[in-house]
């Protein structure tokens, strides 16, 4: 059975690292009555919470993968996204946030708006994705919702209201105030799993009233019929809940609740309140990639009778076989259904559908639209688009960014090799950041990321999960040519062996490309190169800048002019325009001023503020350019440009020098050019490589 | 070609009024102060400033004491779009990219921010992290509720690094803000720490600006300078010459 799109939330749960998201997780699977045991999280009694599904993940306390898990509440089937923190995984995190119509957003009430909150919110705001807040951890000393609701409007400049004041606050919170229905709330049994309604306490009526009365004003913006009935002095709870729906669902207005995961206080409300303030999927609209029309964008429409669009979003090697995660956007999903995947043009037939719970999974006859279901047996990648036969469609492309650092491994022996095979396998498919290759000179097999992190995350799951034994190089950057100045090129490759010759003469200019990594241009006249060779100097100026003669890294940023050329009616041949391709480009290669680039990070630091002039130095000794620092009382903020190249090992210098007390996140930012004095020792390293090799 | 485009700039800049008019610039170790009302365009006026340094290849601090920093980043976009357009300055993006390396922003919440840990934070940067600026703009300081000691420890700071610090300070009494000299009535305990104090005035759709102090001497005079009410630059007022 389906259920109906009107009762169905997909969300996912967002926050900075340690401020309970995991432990919130685990306490919603409670009360959905989804398992019976509440765990900790690292936990005491070794098991975990439930959503942490991987052995590295609980070891690390963090969440890497994104697997989803279905809950219901109220008479609502929620699924739960469960979003990866660690902005190392951002492709996993603009997967899940693709798949997902709202979120919460946890906050820490002490730590409050923190570095990784910032990310996130980016995030957040750049799918459009509605978001109610969670002030978590109200139980923990110098605990102030009111000062994060204050950052959450001053920070991320949202206009956050709270829904809820706390009775009590650190060792001393019991319970609290709705705002809403004007009752106190007290969560009792061992498990918080009775709520005592009551009147609120005499002494915080009147910062009760306050608290409405400044909720209401913000919410009757979004409200006509609310602001009337204030205004009247009878606001309903229909007409203020109406009113905060439409605030949220339009991103105008973030609501915010408080409590405690660990001390079991304020989740069942948190849960009301996605099911009455976030959209379900029909609210949302969707668009996706006509295939048959270049490009052309088609919004999708919730009918569950229309042609099916599903989207594969995670694909999970699980003990129950290959699980493939899809959420359907448009139609719906029958057992036996018959589908075909946009990309590979591939059928597949609609096996084993199942819906999957914390820790188990229950068989289904079908899905309709908006939900998120897995399939058993189906062979495709993360990304995939399956459609009705004669639909033609993808869902929108996610921006993939290329890898910034690559690792070379090596299998300890034979077995270690072929698991390590299957392992790199199974990861390229479920993560397009992650990519592998054998250079053809070392030999070695090459894998590429996003960070450090990234890497060491799969080499330490081929050891678990595969049994995949392998040792690790250095990281090494991926650096990038490019060229900076136009250069003219007139190139003719010619060459005579006994009976059949080559010839080709290409004449043409190598641009630099501002923005982008290569464009092909064809402006030869009159058949001066003949049209089925033109490809051919395409291909051949394209393989040729897969090694820049600098230190052997991809050139980028070239555009390629062909104006002219010669042609031999029985020497000219597709190898002969592709060499002259070639050749062409290294002749004229370095007047075009090819420098270095690198890549530059993004980094953000965060920590006491008396550790602020010890991180100024830290970045500057790192060729870093700090943007901005902030510093609000005692805590502060740096945010800073810096070479990757400059940041392995930094999480360790910063522990050291701060006594762990601050954190820093890193994600890609850009390209940027490498100094001469640096160019100038990678250079000389290349050469020496190069020289080792040649002598091998 | 770029650099001559910039020097061209340079050289043309509404600034150089400024600078000659105060004999030559602020100066290590002075203070200068930008006094208005809230709303005239002291905020557009450093960044000004700022964004001339930078151009110069001189690096700047900007220490702001408002709540977010994102803005003030737009603002260095927008003011640098604005000075790019008037010559054609080629690739201009990239350009910016290379002049905003020499800009740090630092920004304190005002209640939390005394001045020592302010100083103590901008002695780090220019210290520690080796930020050769020589130029400190700061943007925002509660002049009434830091008070002159503040401004003397600004002052006593500026000195000892070699700096030129610029200070917007906002006027909020009600009216007359200014006296008979053109001297803000709520500057007047500050004014022997300030060495160039110049107060912004709206006239009609103008803001007008008049040096009220100039290093040792006192006497307001109209600095022939106004602010271009669409760009937000400080310009050249065709009309004061005219006058
Ligand atoms: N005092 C207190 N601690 C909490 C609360 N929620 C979570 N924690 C603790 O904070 C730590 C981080 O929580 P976790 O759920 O792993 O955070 P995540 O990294 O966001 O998933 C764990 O030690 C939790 O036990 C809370 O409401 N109060």
């Amino acid at each position: 059975m389906s259920t109906d799109i009107a009762r169905m939330r997909n969300i996912g749960i967002s926050a900075h690292i340690d401020s309970g998201k995991t432990t919130l997780t685990e306490r919603i699977l409670f009360y959905c009555k989804k398992i019976h045991k509440i765990h900790e999280v690292k936990g005491k009694d070794g098991v975990g919470a439930t959503m942490d599904s991987m052995d590295l993940e609980r070891e690390r306390g963090i969440t890497i993968t994104s697997a989803t898990t279905n809950v219901e509440w109220a008479d609502h089937s929620i699924n739960i996204i469960d979003t990866p923190g660690h902005v190392d995984f951002t492709i996993e995190v603009e997967r899940s946030l693709r798949v997902l119509d709202s979120a919460i957003l946890v906050l820490c009430s002490v730590g409050g708006v923190q570095s990784q909150t910032i990310t996130v919110d980016r995030q957040l705001r750049r799918y459009n994705v509605p978001f109610i807040a969670f002030i978590n951890k109200l139980d923990r000393v110098g605990a102030n919702p009111f000062k994060v609701r204050e950052q959450i409007a001053d920070k991320l400049g949202h206009n956050a209201v709270l829904m809820q004041i706390p009775i009590g606050l650190e060792s001393a919170f019991r319970g609290l105030v709705d705002l809403v229905t004007m009752k106190a709330l007290y969560f009792d049994g061992p498990e918080g799993e009775d709520i005592r309604v009551e009147a609120i306490p005499a002494e915080l009526a009147a910062e009760a009233a306050e608290k409405r009365e400044e909720m209401l004003d913000a919410v009757s913006m979004h409200s006509d019929d609310l602001m009337e009935a204030v205004l009247e002095g009878r606001p309903t709870e229909e007409l203020v809940r109406a009113a905060v729906r439409r605030g949220v669902v339009t991103r105008k207005l973030v609501p915010v609740f408080v409590g405690s995961a660990y001390r079991n206080k304020g989740i069942q409300p948190l849960l009301d309140a996605v099911v009455h303030y976030l959209p379900n999927p029909s609210e949302v609209e969707n668009r996706a990639i006509d295939l048959d029309r270049e490009g052309a964008e088609r919004v999708l429409t919730d009918d569950a009778s229309a042609k099916t669009v599903a989207l594969a979003f995670k694909l999970e090697d699980g003990s129950y076989g290959q699980l493939t995660y899809i959420r359907i956007y448009q139609g719906s999903l029958r057992k036996g259904d018959e589908l075909v995947n946009t990309r590979s043009g591939q059928k597949i037939k609609v096996g084993r559908l199942v819906r999957m719970h914390a820790d188990t999974m229950a068989e289904i006859q079908e899905a309709g639209s908006g939900d998120i279901v897995a399939l058993f047996g189906v062979e495709c990648a993360s990304g995939d688009t399956f459609c009705s036969p004669g639909l033609n469609l993808a869902m929108t492309a996610i921006y993939v960014p290329e890898p910034v650092i690559s690792l070379a491994i090596e299998p300890v022996d034979k077995n270690a090799s072929d698991r390590m095979a299957k392992a790199l396998n199974r990861f390229t498919k479920e993560d397009p950041t992650f990519r592998t290759h054998v250079d053809p000179e070392s030999n070695e097999t090459i894998i590429q990321g996003m960070g450090e992190l990234h890497l060491d995350v799969y080499v330490e799951r081929m050891k678990r999960e595969y049994r995949a034994e392998v040792k690790t190089g250095m990281p090494q950057v991926a650096y990038r040519e490019a060229i900076s100045q136009k250069v003219d090129f007139d190139y003719t490759h010619k060459k005579q062996t006994g009976g059949s010759g080559q010839y080709a003469r290409i004449i043409g200019r190598l641009e630099p490309l501002g923005k982008g990594t290569y464009e092909f241009s064809n402006e030869v006249r009159g058949g001066r190169i003949p049209r089925e060779f033109i490809p051919s100097c395409d291909k051949g100026f394209k393989a040729v800048m897969k090694k820049g003669q600098l230190i052997g890294f991809p050139v980028t940023g070239v555009r390629v002019v062909l104006t002219d050329g010669q042609y031999h009616p029985v020497d000219s041949s597709d190898i002969a325009f592709q060499t002259a391709a070639q050749g062409a480009f290294r002749q004229v290669y370095a007047m075009a001023k090819p420098q270095i680039l690198e890549p530059i990070m993004k980094v953000s630091v965060e920590g006491p503020t008396e550790f602020a002039g010890n991180v100024f130095a830290t970045i500057s000794q790192r060729r870093g350019t700090i943007v901005s620092s902030v510093e609000d009382g005692t805590f502060s903020r740096v945010d800073a440009e810096v070479p990757l190249s400059e940041m392995f090992g930094y999480s360790m210098v910063l522990r050291s020098l701060t006594q762990g007390k601050a954190e820093f996140t890193m994600e890609f930012l850009k390209y940027g050019r490498v100094p001469p004095h640096i160019a100038e020792l990678l250079m000389e390293q290349h050469l020496e490589k190069k020289k080792k090799e040649s002598q091998k | 070609m770029t650099l001559t485009v910039k020097e061209e700039l340079i050289k043309r800049s509404p600034l150089r009024i400024l600078e000659k008019s105060i004999s030559g610039g602020l100066g290590k170790g002075n203070i200068g102060v930008l006094a208005s009302r809230k709303g005239v365009g002291k905020t557009a006026c450093l960044v000004h400033i700022a964004a001339d340094k930078l151009l110069q290849d001189k690096p700047i601090i900007h220490v702001s004491y408002a709540s977010r920093v994102d803005h003030i980043i737009t603002w260095y976009e927008d003011i640098f779009k604005e000075i790019a357009k008037k010559p054609k300055m080629k690739s201009t993006l990239d350009t910016f990219d290379e002049l905003i390396r020499k800009r740090v922003i630092m920004n304190f919440k005002q209640d939390g921010a005394r001045t020592e840990q302010v100083l103590r934070s901008l002695e780090a940067m220019i210290v520690h992290a080796n930020f050769r600026a020589e130029t400190v703009i700061v943007d925002g300081l509660d002049f009434a509720q830091a008070g002159p000691e503040d401004l003397r420890k600004f002052k006593d700071f500026a000195g000892r690094l070699g700096l030129e610090v610029w200070f917007s300070a906002s006027l909020k009494k009600d009216d007359p803000l200014f006296d008979d000299r053109g001297i803000p009535f709520e500057l007047k305990g500050y004014l022997d720490i300030v060495d160039v104090l110049i107060s912004l005035q709206l006239h009609g759709d103008h803001v007008h600006f008049s040096l009220v102090k100039d290093h040792d001497r006192l006497a307001p005079k109209d600095l022939r300078l106004k602010l271009d009410p669409t760009t937000l630059l400080i310009a050249k007022d065709v009309r004061a010459r005219a006058r």
